[in-house]
């Protein structure tokens, strides 16, 4: 068998179709694989969001268009339903971040310039990276399938909070499984991860002459190995309180609807569940970002023509993040009662956890100081990543101190302050990536013009989707309310969700040039080189796209990632692979 | 008359003794955000313009060598350790560590159910009468033994909070079935129910806070082009408006109508009238709210907050004693 694995490594006959592109060992196809579905299910989440902000922007009133074809469950006579509106907001939540944002980061970004990167043939363990895009994608069609049970899909919030989620109807159980496929994927993932960066490093690329995307994504893959298991093991035990009569989550003498529930509770603690669930869903978070502040490295260094500054402060910045991000999670819990002793601690950490994240965002900016900046599009995404991570980043101060937190602890200060993290953030530095990466993938460019048209407008109106959550949570509107004006406080500030809802529909029409060119530059875009950006990391010494097996010739490293405009050199950058 | 005051699109009105800590801190910490973010802005912008690629410029190799950013860090991490232990620690500690002694205090047992808020008041005995769940019904929504002695006085009220200004209110928080969250926008009071454990909460009502005097300060004019109904709809007017005929159309003391399509009908007619502004305020100012998602029904999860002076409250507490309990359905 080994033998048969060793000889299918360097002997690259051609594969029949299904191979080659449906369940492919080769990384390239597998990563493309994740984006491209991973992109389908953002603009899925996206969607259900644009629906909901009608429901915000004009409670009560019927859904133009779709409102008569989402069935009665969810919209009766075109008005969106309580219910409907919660299991929307629950699976737009989960979509987003499990099926949509991990799966391109990692999964898509992870997977395709990884192992280029740091000049591997492929993943250390081909099919185990098969195996978690094959899990990853039943886990997204059990939570698709959701929405047709009885009851519709989860409506507990993306956090599934006991007591709540385990009385909830069918879509909640839907929802388990469907988590238990996704972790899986994730864990089979990140082990693949770890070991080919580890072990798959070309001949003289050191720990420190790895492209800062590396390090992140390594960082990364450490933070789902760890946190994950808890949130899979929580699963499974909700599960077992659904559907087999257990209790880990429901405490004794609960009444609901003047019914006593002594059949399906006694002795458990919803606490414990949002412990593990956040015990989780804190490093979560820097799963988010992390890997998204590494394409934001490479696209920087790349088109600012000059090396990153201070590039070893940021790696023990990432490493120290990812440690700290394992000690922060009941910052999300300070509401339940928390003692002064340990919520303490956990404000402690978080101001702590802080620091790395303020060091990164200095490098990165200060790496301007002295460039030529080249105002590509990938690097317009990711200039404007820098100002919009800055304001997610800040806005979390006020709500990782305990006392601040008292007044905008779930309200729409935390959802402008998450979402301006992880989607003027990650999703910007998504979009920068396939800008730039693009060229490696297809061989061609994408469309110049086009791009800046999307990232102008994206720019805008995401802005105006976020910045007045700010102010409507300052003016104390809670999240997760299917009518935000239903409430004194709410009123007086649900005006501004109009400017929301309206931004959020022309951030669709945005998305629309970025739609074209995709496809357009797929077959028609303008054909490149190896290398069109001049840039000096190893996917560029690959050919575009890069063959079976990556590389023409196994690369050897002589230098750092980033040696940019180095005095004396005629060309305005030295590639890795080249014998300085 | 007390200066206007209004819900907005920043920080609700503050009643509360504590608040103004909380409103102290929020206040610095945007301060200093929003001078590391002009700060990195201003550079960031500098950058962009000075830096940018054109014929003849190169970019530099050496990195930058300097101690700025190292200070400015430090000076990041030295301002955020005195946001910690200067001001959120000190905030909290006493928030969360002091509760008013026993003999001081004014307890309400506060139930949280699907979706309502039961206030449970000890009555004038100061005694809680006990509750066991089997009890629980429609009618007795706490499951209050009515056969104790204890219990005979106790008052329950079902999504109105009534209590006296410029005491120390202590409440006693717990739920019946999914966690509920206690908030009070005014009082910057926020605490989670949670089903199996009972979570103490206190505050204290500024004095001059009685909810008929914060009604009165809450009036507003609204031109007739800013008047919605969903901006509205939970107010009242506080003049009759009149249409040519003299038929009164808005009379005072009313609300625009229970539906958005009622309210638009009438905000139509007085602006055909001729009405150019509307003079309103909010029916109750004051709202106890549930912050957790528990439901379907979450966001009509509501209570009036009634803050009497003691001799108000007083009055409150015979009227409810006198009357047998029973609730319609």
């Amino acid at each position: 068998m080994s033998k048969h694995d060793t000889h299918a490594d360097h002997h690259h006959e051609e594969l029949p179709f299904w191979r080659k592109y449906i369940f492919s060992v080769d990384h390239k196809v597998i990563g493309v694989q994740y984006t491209i579905t991973a992109l389908v299910f953002l603009m899925f989440g996206f969607a259900l969001m644009m629906i909901m902000r009608w429901q915000l922007a004009y409670p009560g009133q019927p859904i133009p268009f779709i409102g008569k074809y989402l069935g009665d469950t969810i919209a009766l006579d075109g008005i969106l339903s309580g219910d409907g509106y919660n299991a929307f907001g629950a699976m737009h939540g989960t979509i987003m971040v499990f099926l949509a944002i991990v799966p391109l980061g990692v999964g898509g970004f992870g997977n395709y310039v990884l192992p280029l990167q740091i000049g591997a043939p492929d993943m250390a363990f081909p099919r185990l990276n098969m195996a978690s895009y094959w899990i990853y994608l039943p886990g997204g069609i059990i939570m698709l399938a959701s929405f047709f049970m009885p009851g519709g899909a989860a409506n507990s919030g993306w956090t599934s909070y006991a007591p709540l989620s385990v009385i909830a109807t069918t879509g909640q159980t839907m929802w388990l499984l469907g988590m238990v496929f996704l972790i899986t994927s994730s864990l089979l993932g990140s082990v693949n991860f770890i070991v080919t960066a580890v072990q798959l490093r070309a001949k003289g690329l050191s720990f420190f002459r790895l492209p800062f995307f590396v390090w992140a994504q390594l960082v990364t893959s450490f933070l789902l190995l760890l946190a994950f298991p808890p949130l899979e093991a929580a699963a499974v035990l909700q599960l077992m309180d659904r559907v087999a009569g257990t209790s880990f989550f429901m405490p004794t003498g609960l009444v609901v609807s003047g019914v006593e529930q002594a059949h399906l509770s006694g002795g458990g603690s919803p606490l414990l569940w949002q412990h593990l669930f956040w015990f989780l869903a804190h490093p979560e978070v820097y799963v988010l970002i992390l890997p998204a502040l590494g394409i934001i490295s490479e696209i920087i260094a790349t088109n600012t023509r000059k090396p990153l500054w201070g590039y070893k402060s940021l790696v023990y910045s990432a490493i120290f993040l990812g440690f700290m991000s394992f000690i922060v999670w009941a910052h999300h819990m300070f509401m339940t009662g928390m003692g002064t002793t340990l919520s303490t601690f956990f404000q402690a950490t978080t101001m702590i956890i802080s620091v790395p994240s303020v060091i990164i965002l200095t490098c990165l900016i200060i790496s301007l100081y002295g460039a030529s900046i080249r105002f590509t599009v990938p690097m317009l995404f990711a200039l404007s990543f820098l100002p919009m991570f800055a304001i997610g980043g800040l806005t979390g101060l006020p709500l990782g101190l305990t006392a601040s937190d008292i007044h905008l602890h779930d309200t729409y200060y935390v959802i402008g302050h998450f979402h301006y993290v992880v989607a003027p953030g990650t999703i910007f530095a998504v979009f920068a990536g396939i800008y730039h990466w693009f060229p490696k993938v297809t061989g061609r460019m994408m469309n110049s013009t086009l791009g800046r048209l999307h990232w102008f407008f994206s720019f805008i109106f995401i802005n105006g989707v976020f910045m007045p959550m700010l102010f409507q949570g300052m003016a104390g509107i809670l999240r997760r309310q299917y009518d935000q004006s239903e409430q004194l406080h709410g009123a007086s500030a649900q005006g501004l969700s109009v400017m929301v809802s309206w931004s959020a529909w022309l951030l669709f029409v945005a998305q629309i040039p970025f739609i074209i060119n995709f496809f357009w530059s797929i077959w028609k875009g303008q054909k490149v080189g190896a290398n069109p950006w001049e840039a000096t990391t190893l996917e560029w010494a690959a050919p575009s796209p890069p063959p079976h097996g990556n590389f023409d010739t196994v690369p050897v490293v002589y230098c750092g990632p980033y040696e940019y405009s180095v005095p004396g050199k005629k060309t305005d950058f030295c590639p890795q692979h080249v014998v300085a | 008359m007390q200066a206007p005051m209004h819900y907005g699109r920043w920080l609700p009105p503050l009643l509360s003794e504590h608040g103004s800590q909380i409103d102290h801190l929020i206040d610095v910490l945007h301060v200093f955000m929003g001078v590391l973010f002009v700060g990195w802005g201003i550079f960031f912008l500098y950058c962009l313009t000075k830096y940018r690629q054109r014929p003849g410029h190169t970019a530099r190799y050496e990195p930058v060598k300097g101690t700025v950013s190292k200070y400015a860090e430090i000076g990041v991490g030295a301002f955020e350790a005195f946001l910690l232990v200067g001001l959120s620690m000190p905030v909290w500690s006493a928030y969360k560590n002091d509760p008013p002694a026993p003999a001081e205090r004014f307890e309400v047992r506060v139930v949280a159910e699907q979706f309502q808020w039961n206030f449970h008041y000890p009555g004038k005995d100061g005694k809680f009468g006990p509750t066991r769940a089997d009890l629980i019904s429609a009618s007795n929504p706490v499951g209050l033994v009515e056969t104790d002695p204890a219990a005979s006085d106790d008052i329950v009220s079902v999504n109105e909070f009534h209590l006296p200004v410029g005491r120390d209110i202590y409440v006693r928080l717990t739920t019946k079935d999914v966690i509920h969250s206690f908030a009070i926008p005014t009082m910057r009071v926020k605490q989670d129910a949670i089903p199996g454990m009972e979570i103490p909460i206190w505050f204290k009502v500024k004095e001059d806070a009685k909810s008929e005097a914060i009604r009165e300060r809450m009036t507003q004019v609204f031109p007739m082009r800013k008047a919605n109904w969903y901006r509205l709809r939970h107010h009242i007017a506080t003049q009759d408006y009149k249409d040519k005929d003299g038929q009164v159309l808005l009379a005072r003391g009313q609300d625009l109508g229970a539906t958005y399509e009622a309210g638009q009908e009438l905000l139509e007619k007085l602006e055909k009238a001729g009405v150019t502004e509307l003079s309103m305020q909010p029916r109750n100012p004051l709202e106890v709210i549930c912050a957790q998602l528990c439901g379907n029904s979450h966001f009509k999860m509501k209570a009036q907050m009634v803050t009497h002076d003691d001799a108000g409250f007083a009055a409150w507490v015979e009227e409810k004693s006198k009357v047998i309990e029973f609730d319609d359905f």
